[in-house]
Formats: structure tokens, C-alpha cells, sequence
């Protein structure tokens, strides 16, 4: 076990988080933010239909699909930057999942 | 008509067969199996699970009709169901994995350290998972009503009995694979029909490419029959109520306990989040796909069978309107049947379509199996989670915590004979239409589950004292929401399906006043929602994060 830094550990989650809110603020936008204002996007055409009905049929759900996948590439490569190797990652989750669930049998807890 | 079944009945029992065969070879030999799976399936095939898991009857049968009946006003269902991944994939789901517990009210157990907070979490996945389910029964009645030409109550009894067989049978490792069968099932079901019906009316295969020249066209219709334009927003319903249902299932979905679980079955945060992006990129192409389903088939409708003498109507009209989901009536008595007197019922669009469009025996077929597909792959995850919550939560963990796997395999199997029984009895005569009823259940998981979830990852003071009062808050006020709406009393024109919006609000404030009105957690609690800040190699340990670099300290 090595220490972190305080402030790599903090600047690791902070570009985490950073990009967890442009993804969703984008996801908002397509969805609630194109619904909301319907009527005024619906004078612009777009593959044939009305704006507002395309990306209410298409458009949001792929934006939402590229968030995802954008997402997962780009926390890959913070993590890379950090020095996080999922094998690593792997080998971690499986113990703690092991202690875990022998763990709590001999627990004690209040209603 | 009798060969047309003997095809579908063909086609049916050997997807079943396959999906049992599955089963049975993957068979469950322990509860760690049963319930999760082993640790450690590949993101893509459980993305894959996922998508089978994740789309039901109410996709499947029910979306193509409901957008074909709303209009722009159906498209909250799209960008709902989606966009729920999204916050499940970013906000829940890679911080539930590294918590590392079984299910959503073990997580809630041990995060605010309360046997109440847990039993609460189980008691409420049996109920959304219960609610769910009779939406799948009732489902897959329909289709094997339809099929045998019995009444539906047959067809949901012999539903009932197969769902049972396979989830005690199997266990989730068997749910797992064939839920990946399942979802090519149901996928090549759904595209099929549409590339021809494409290839038919535009003379281009793609139809996501085609549908939106159509959708201008069925405007130019509605026009000239002076009814406004199928693609106008907010002529069936108001825009609070657009924004209230898309708010309630987007967070229903990331907070339903059987998605959630599924989230368990990864080996990492990482592949948490690459799970949950193919998860999405494999229920996007139905979701893609519905729109074109549901703009196709009314184009036909309005074009080929609008319009026609009614003594010379296509022979699939009768055998629909047998089953009293299809009306005609020549009301102006001009011979003619015009659009404005065809009455069709939202669930059979899927299912009619490809006989509409003269799509041939096995297309119809393949259709009907892929229905069955949609309804069993999510009864069975459903029946796990049920299982699951009973087995272990409430009974394991609760009242006999020296129970040993054999006993608590058996408790988990009784749980689903029961919940089966029971949820195949309600559907016998449900008590509201399919999705309806499924999305009930996505405001009850988001209004008890969301905030309660989300702060609890986030927020390290969220105490037990919030979480119980938040759950059960939220509760009530979803459940009286749903009742008060279905007896018309509604509030700024919400409906008893966008209850979301209503209760995951005050779920929010219910849980943050409570909390900080309480002692704050203990230490340990505390540190423990910081360290899911960061990836399982990085622990946070008496306010100091370490890397684990292979090295013993």
C-alpha cells in the first residue's frame, strides 16, 4: 500500500465528477431541454420531420448513447493517467466481495 | 389461419426450448451462483442480459402502439427508459459495485447500518418487482391468447407455469444466458418486420433512415383530414404531464432493484460503466426502432386500409376484431371506412403490423416468440429479485441468520412459486392496462429507492434516521399520488403515471431535513462513502486515500 497525495487523490475525483456533470447536463439538455421548448423547435426540420420530433425519436437516445461510451473511454484513460490498473481493480473487488459476505453473519445491528 | 399457427406454436416452443436448455445446463449448484451469477461476465454480454432483462412486454408489445396512438406524446416513453441508464450508469450503479453488497437492501442495510432501513428496502422491491410482473403476465396472456385462439386467462395460466419452471430451475447464472439468447430473439424479431416494411413503402431497407419522411407525410394526412398533426406536441396530453412521466421513468429505471442487481453480476467500476453503455447501446436499437414500428404501421392504416369499401376490408381484420381490440363502424353509412372510424387498440400494433403489411407465416411467427421473449426474460429477472429480497434479506439476514445454503435455496424457490401464484392470479383480471401498470412500478422504485440510493452514495451525513423516514415518505406519497390521480384529482395536470415527479421530491427533502436534523453517522460510515469516490485500487483509510501497488504495509 502507497499513500496519495491529498491533492492527486482530490484532483482525481474532481475531473470524475467534472465530467459526470457535463454528461448528464447534455443528457438534460437533448431530453427536458428540447421537450420544454417543443413548439419553438418544431419550425426547424431535421431528416424529414420536425426537429422536436426527431430528437425525441432519435436524437436523445443517441446522444444518450454516446455519453456512455464516451464516459467509459475517457474514465479508462483518467484512470490509466492515475495509475489504476484494472486487473489490479479486479483482484481488490474479488477479496472484498469475499469478506464481505463471510462478514455479515456475525454481525450485530439494531433495528 | 391453422397453419399460420402451427408456425407461431412452432417457432414459440423452440425459442422455449432453447432458453430451458440454457437453463438446465447452466444449472445453479449454489446460492452465490443463483443469485448473481459468478462475478465477472464480460460488459458486452452483460450489457447484453441486461437489455434482455431490461425490455418487456411494454416495449416490446406495448411502445410501437402507444407512440403510434400519442403521437409526439408518446415519446416520453423513448427518452424515459433510456435516459434512466444514464443516470444509472453515472450516478448508482460503479459506486453499488464497489460497495459490493448482493441486492439494493442489503446496500441499504449496511450503508446506514439498520435492520428497519432493510427490511423497508426488501418490503419495497417485492412490491415494485410484484407490481411489475402482473404487467408481464397479463402480457404474455395476450399473446398466447391470441395464438391458441383461447381467452387470455388460459393463456396467462400457461405463462405463469413456464415463467416458475425456468427462474427455480435455473437461477440467475441460467437467467443470464438466456437472457442473451432472449434479447436476439426479441431484437431480430423487432427489426425484421420494419427493414421490410421499409423496403415495401419507401423501397429502402433502413428504416430508421425512411420513417421520417413518413412521419411528414401522416402529418400531411392528418391535415387534410383537419385532425391535428401526429408529429404536434401536447395535443394528447399536457407538457407537465410530458415532463413528469419522462422524469418518472428515467429515475424509476435507474432505481429499479432487478436492473440494479444485474450491476452486481461485473467484476469492477469499470466495467460497471462499460456495462451500462452496452446495455444502453443494445436497448437503444429497439428503442431506435419503435418509432419506425409505430410511424409504419399508421401510415399503412391511414393509406391502404382507410379508404377501403367495408365489405371489402383485408382478411386480418376480422380475426383482430374478434378479439375486440380492433373497431370498425361505417358511421357516416357511405360504404367507406374512413381513418376516423378505425379503432385500434395500442397492443396489438406489433403483433398486427406484419399481418397488415403481408409480411408472410414465419415473420408473424418470429414476431410472436419475440413477444414471449420480452415478457419472460423480464418476469424471470423480476422472480430472482423477488427471491432474492425474501431469501436473503428478510429471511437470511433477518430471522434466521444460521440458515444454511440448502435452506435458503429453498426459501428463494418457495418465494417464487408463491409471488408467481399470486402475481398470475391478479393478472387474471388486471387492474389497469400493461403499461400502465409498468409504470406504476417505475414511479414506486424511483420515488422510495432514488434519493435514498443517490445520497447515500454521495452524501457521507445521510443518516439511518433519513433514509428510513425518506423511504417511507416516498412510498406513500407515490402510492396516494397513483390512487388520488386514478380518481381524478390530479395536481398541474400530472397523471397517475408521471407520480414521480411527485414523490422523488419530497422523498429528496424528507431524507436532507431529517438527516440534518439527526446525529450525524458514524465515523466509519462516513469514511466509507468517500472511499467510493475511487476505483477499488484506491481506499480510503482514516482520511488518507492509498493505492494498492501490490506491496503489504
Amino acid at each position: 500500500m502507497k499513500k496519495v497525495d491529498k491533492k492527486t487523490a482530490e484532483a482525481y475525483f474532481r475531473m470524475r465528477t467534472r465530467l459526470i456533470i457535463i454528461f448528464l447536463s447534455i443528457g438534460f439538455i437533448v431530453s427536458f431541454g428540447v421537450a420544454a421548448f417543443a413548439e419553438f423547435f418544431s419550425q426547424f426540420k431535421f431528416l424529414g420531420v420536425e426537429f422536436h420530433y426527431y430528437m425525441g425519436s432519435q436524437g436523445a437516445v443517441i446522444v444518450f448513447i454516446l455519453c456512455l461510451f464516451l464516459n467509459a473511454v475517457l474514465s479508462d484513460r483518467i484512470d490509466k493517467k492515475y495509475g489504476i490498473d484494472d486487473t489490479a481493480n479486479a483482484a481488490v473487488s474479488d477479496r472484498n466481495t469475499r469478506r464481505n459476505n463471510t462478514q455479515h453473519v456475525t454481525e450485530e445491528r439494531g433495528m | 389461419m391453422e397453419s399460420q399457427m402451427l408456425v407461431s406454436l412452432g417457432l414459440i416452443l423452440a425459442t422455449f426450448a432453447l432458453y430451458i436448455v440454457i437453463s438446465v445446463y447452466n444449472r445453479a449448484r449454489a446460492t452465490s451462483d443463483f443469485y448473481v451469477a459468478s462475478r465477472g461476465i464480460p460488459p458486452m454480454w452483460n450489457g447484453m442480459a441486461i437489455g434482455g432483462d431490461w425490455m418487456s412486454a411494454a416495449s416490446f408489445i406495448g411502445m410501437a402502439g402507444t407512440v403510434m396512438a400519442l403521437g409526439y406524446d408518446g415519446l416520453p416513453y423513448i427518452m424515459g427508459w433510456t435516459g434512466g441508464f444514464l443516470l444509472l450508469t453515472f450516478l448508482l450503479a460503479p459506486q453499488l459495485r464497489k460497495y459490493g453488497r448482493f441486492t439494493v437492501p442489503e446496500f441499504i442495510g449496511d450503508r446506514f447500518e439498520s435492520n428497519t432501513a432493510q427490511l423497508i428496502a426488501a418490503i419495497a422491491t417485492v412490491i415494485i418487482s410484484f407490481t411489475y410482473i402482473i404487467g408481464q403476465l397479463s402480457g404474455s396472456g395476450v399473446v398466447i391468447g391470441r395464438l391458441f385462439n383461447i381467452p387470455s386467462v388460459y393463456g396467462t395460466m400457461i405463462g405463469v407455469v413456464i415463467i416458475a419452471i425456468y427462474a427455480t430451475l435455473g437461477g440467475m447464472k441460467g437467467v443470464t444466458w438466456t437472457q442473451v439468447a432472449q434479447y436476439m430473439i426479441l431484437i431480430v424479431a423487432y427489426i425484421i418486420p420494419i427493414v421490410f416494411i421499409s423496403l415495401q413503402i419507401t423501397s429502402n431497407p433502413i428504416p430508421w433512415l425512411t420513417y421520417g419522411g413518413i412521419v411528414d407525410r401522416i402529418g400531411q394526412i392528418d391535415r387534410e383530414l383537419g385532425l391535428s398533426e401526429y408529429f404536434a406536441p401536447f395535443t394528447e396530453s399536457d407538457k407537465s404531464q410530458f415532463l413528469a412521466l419522462m422524469f418518472t421513468l428515467m429515475v424509476g429505471t435507474s432505481a429499479l432493484p432487478h436492473v440494479i442487481v444485474r450491476f452486481f453480476t461485473v467484476s469492477t467500476m469499470k466495467a460497471a460503466r462499460w456495462s451500462g453503455a452496452f446495455a444502453l447501446l443494445f436497448i437503444g436499437i429497439l428503442y431506435l426502432s419503435a418509432p419506425a414500428y409505430a410511424a409504419f404501421s399508421r401510415f399503412i392504416l391511414m393509406t391502404q386500409v382507410a379508404g377501403s369499401p367495408m365489405n371489402e376490408l383485408p382478411a386480418w381484420t376480422q380475426s383482430w376484431m374478434d378479439t375486440g381490440l380492433l373497431q370498425t363502424a361505417d358511421q357516416n353509412g357511405d360504404g367507406i371506412l374512413q381513418w376516423t372510424e378505425l379503432s385500434v387498440g395500442e397492443d396489438i400494433v406489433v403483433m398486427a403490423t406484419p399481418e397488415i403489411a403481408q409480411l408472410g407465416m414465419f415473420v408473424i411467427g418470429l414476431v410472436a416468440a419475440g413477444a414471449m421473449a420480452a415478457a419472460l426474460s423480464t418476469a424471470g429477472g423480476l422472480l430472482i429479485t423477488i427471491s432474492s429480497s425474501f431469501a436473503h434479506d428478510i429471511y437470511y439476514r433477518l430471522i434466521k441468520p444460521d440458515a444454511s445454503d440448502a435452506k435458503r435455496l429453498r426459501a428463494g424457490r418457495i418465494a417464487i412459486v408463491l409471488s408467481t401464484v399470486i402475481a398470475g392470479l391478479v393478472a387474471l383480471d388486471p387492474p389497469g392496462v400493461i403499461t400502465q401498470i409498468v409504470a406504476w412500478a417505475f414511479a414506486l422504485a424511483g420515488g422510495t429507492f432514488f434519493p435514498v440510493l443517490f445520497l447515500g452514495i454521495w452524501w457521507k451525513r445521510m443518516n439511518t434516521q433519513g433514509a428510513v423516514a425518506g423511504m417511507i415518505t416516498g412510498l406513500a406519497c407515490t402510492l396516494s399520488y397513483i390512487f388520488l390521480a386514478m380518481s381524478g384529482i390530479t395536481l398541474l395536470g400530472i397523471q397517475d403515471t408521471g407520480a414521480g415527479l411527485i414523490g422523488v421530491p419530497i422523498n429528496f427533502l424528507v431524507c436532507i431535513l431529517v438527516s440534518k436534523n439527526t446525529p450525524a453517522p458514524p465515523q466509519h460510515l462516513q469514511d466509507d462513502v468517500i472511499d467510493l469516490r475511487y476505483p477499488e485500487q484506491m481506499t480510503y483509510k482514516d482520511g488518507e486515500v492509498w493505492i494498492n501497488d501490490g506491496t503489504q504495509n
